[in-house]
């Protein structure tokens, strides 16, 4: 697979992207929001506490929910691709550009390659962005409430490195195979919210454990995605063949 | 340049095209004719390597259809306008052109100047800049035609490339595909137009699944009915009637308002003796013409032919 080949696809969608509001908005809005929302609840129900607890009972509280709100940007890596990889396949359907696409001299696996990483860099971008909106909220209250800095940590670092970004190709995998079943974008994005709604269930469960390491759990979790990645991009690049594209996409 | 043996293609039980066997020479424009549904869509797809055929052989050049080392080969020396233009439209036609020209692996500097020398020559180099989606269905048109020929290809399929355009914006295509005719590109052309696939082609061929003729437009409007000599005369009285049908090499005779309509086997050769015939016995000639089946009624004459079989 010649990658330079898949890289002018991925800038070609991104120029795409960056025209379309829509998608710019929907890309930012969230993460924006979460980092700045989750950050503000949660120190809000901190200094609630603050007054009857000591300074390590805090910490030890504040690192609890720290932990269990990283969760919520797992969540975002996961549903950002719902709305930017149903434009990159079915946007390519509704513009009827995929079959002059396809007579080019690239593989399906480099045009596929090339298609998913573009849906991949804005929303895993986008999601550290909200991530470090986030980080710098909580460390600025952490450092003057309990005298230090709450992340990153191992299990914030293996999430956010490790977790979120399987669960976002996972995300965009099973996109893929959506947007060649459905004619409509807004249909792509509701089966794909659907998709992901198994992923979001695991990662809030997985946040709430108590009686296991946390950081062992990420590192299962990462284990599992990472094999549901590996046959979700067999089924993908089953989906995504010329002749499947031409004669059977809807 | 092009050949194919047997080439068909079936989807489950329906046959979309069969035992197609044709050959398409270098720097020839090959129109393609045929119903919806016939197969030319089909054929081009497998032509370009973008569909798998069901059996028979296909060549483009020197690499075989179908072979998977060859298809990238094939892939870099055909250029195609598929029925829909498929342009990104948020993008400029300028972008759109280097994307494609990018995949194309044409190098930077050969891009740009094939860019601009197609957008000038098509009369949008001084709108390069602006998003598609603002372009007219004609002009989209052009710059589709413009993307196909950005790695200057050897072959260009070209799929309706005037359907639903005006018939300005047609004309404009049809003279740009003639311009590409003289640079001796191999054109292969699928067309609902009769009037245009008999302008522009050199050979066409008739398909319903089938091939079902294949000639130059002249040999085929010569071929599925005699050609007629049609004589105008200022009036036409018994004496010249007598004279002609006296005649060994008129076969049949009938008149029209003041028109003799003769069937001969040989125009060409027994034309004169006619005209001195009607001359001598009074009749004064206006006009002697040829009356010959458009490649509409051939067409259609074919293709009713390929139904009732």
């Amino acid at each position: 697979m010649r990658l330079w080949k898949s890289w002018i696809v991925t800038t070609k969608d991104l120029s795409v992207f960056k025209k379309n509001k829509y998608i710019l908005y929907s890309l930012i809005a969230l993460p924006i929001l979460m980092g700045l929302l989750v950050p503000v609840i949660l120190i809000f129900s901190l200094q609630a506490e603050a007054s009857s607890a000591t300074q390590t009972q805090l910490a030890d509280a504040a690192t609890i929910l720290v932990n269990l709100f990283t969760a919520y940007f797992v969540v975002i890596a996961a549903v950002l691709p719902t709305i930017i990889a149903s434009y990159s396949f079915v946007g390519e359907k509704l513009e009827k550009s995929l079959e002059p696409l396809l007579a080019t001299p690239t593989t399906d696996g480099e045009l596929l390659f090339g298609k998913s990483l573009a849906a991949f860099i804005p929303c895993v971008g986008a999601t550290y962005i909200g991530a470090l909106i986030f980080v710098i909220i909580i460390d600025a209250w952490s450092i003057t409430s309990i005298g230090g800095f709450l992340v990153p940590n191992v299990y914030w670092a293996i999430v956010m490195g490790v977790v979120t970004p399987l669960v976002c190709v996972l995300s965009v995998e099973a996109n893929v195979i959506i947007s060649s079943r459905v004619n409509d974008i807004r249909a792509a994005q509701q089966l794909g919210a659907f998709v992901i709604l198994p992923i979001i269930l695991v990662m809030v469960l997985a946040s709430t454990v108590q009686t296991f390491p946390l950081v062992t759990l990420a590192l299962i979790l990462s284990g599992g995605l990472a094999l549901a990645d590996v046959a979700m991009f067999y089924l993908s690049k089953a989906t995504f063949q010329r002749e499947e594209i031409l004669t059977k996409w809807k | 340049m092009i050949e194919t043996e047997n080439l068909t293609r079936k989807f489950g039980n329906l046959t979309a095209v069969e035992d197609l066997t044709l050959q398409v020479n270098q720097g020839e424009v090959f129109g393609f004719l045929g119903p919806n549904a016939a197969g030319k869509t089909t054929t081009v797809r497998m032509l370009c390597c973008l569909i798998a055929k069901t059996r028979g052989k296909a060549r483009i050049g020197d690499f075989e259809v179908d072979r998977e080392n060859d298809c990238l080969a094939i892939r870099k020396m055909v250029g195609l306008l598929p029925e829909n233009v498929g342009l990104y439209e948020s993008l400029s036609a300028y972008k759109n052109l280097d994307f494609y020209g990018r995949l194309y692996e044409v190098p930077l500097q050969k891009r740009q100047e094939n860019i601009e020398r197609l957008l000038k020559l098509l009369g949008i180099w001084e709108r390069r800049d602006e998003a598609v989606g603002n372009f007219s269905k004609g002009t989209k048109q052009k710059i589709a035609i413009a993307r196909a020929l950005i790695h200057e290809p050897q072959v260009l399929f070209l799929d309706e490339p005037t359907a639903n355009l005006d018939p300005e914006a047609a004309k404009t295509v049809r003279d740009f595909i003639l311009e590409l005719k003289k640079e001796k590109r191999t054109i292969f052309m699928n067309t609902h137009n009769l009037d245009e696939a008999g302008r522009i082609c050199d050979r066409i061929g008739i398909l319903k699944t089938h091939l079902i003729a294949v000639g130059s437009p002249d040999d085929l409007e010569r071929s599925t009915s005699k050609r007629k000599t049609v004589v105008h005369l200022e009036s036409i009285s018994d004496a010249v009637l007598a004279a002609v049908k006296k005649l060994n090499v008129i076969k049949n005779v009938r008149t029209s308002e003041n028109k003799l309509i003769l069937d001969m086997d040989n125009p060409e050769q027994d034309n004169p003796q006619l005209v001195r015939t009607v001359v001598k016995a009074g009749g004064n000639v206006q006009f002697v013409t040829e009356l010959r089946s458009s490649l509409e009624d051939v067409y259609l004459k074919l293709i009713r032919e390929a139904e009732t079989q």
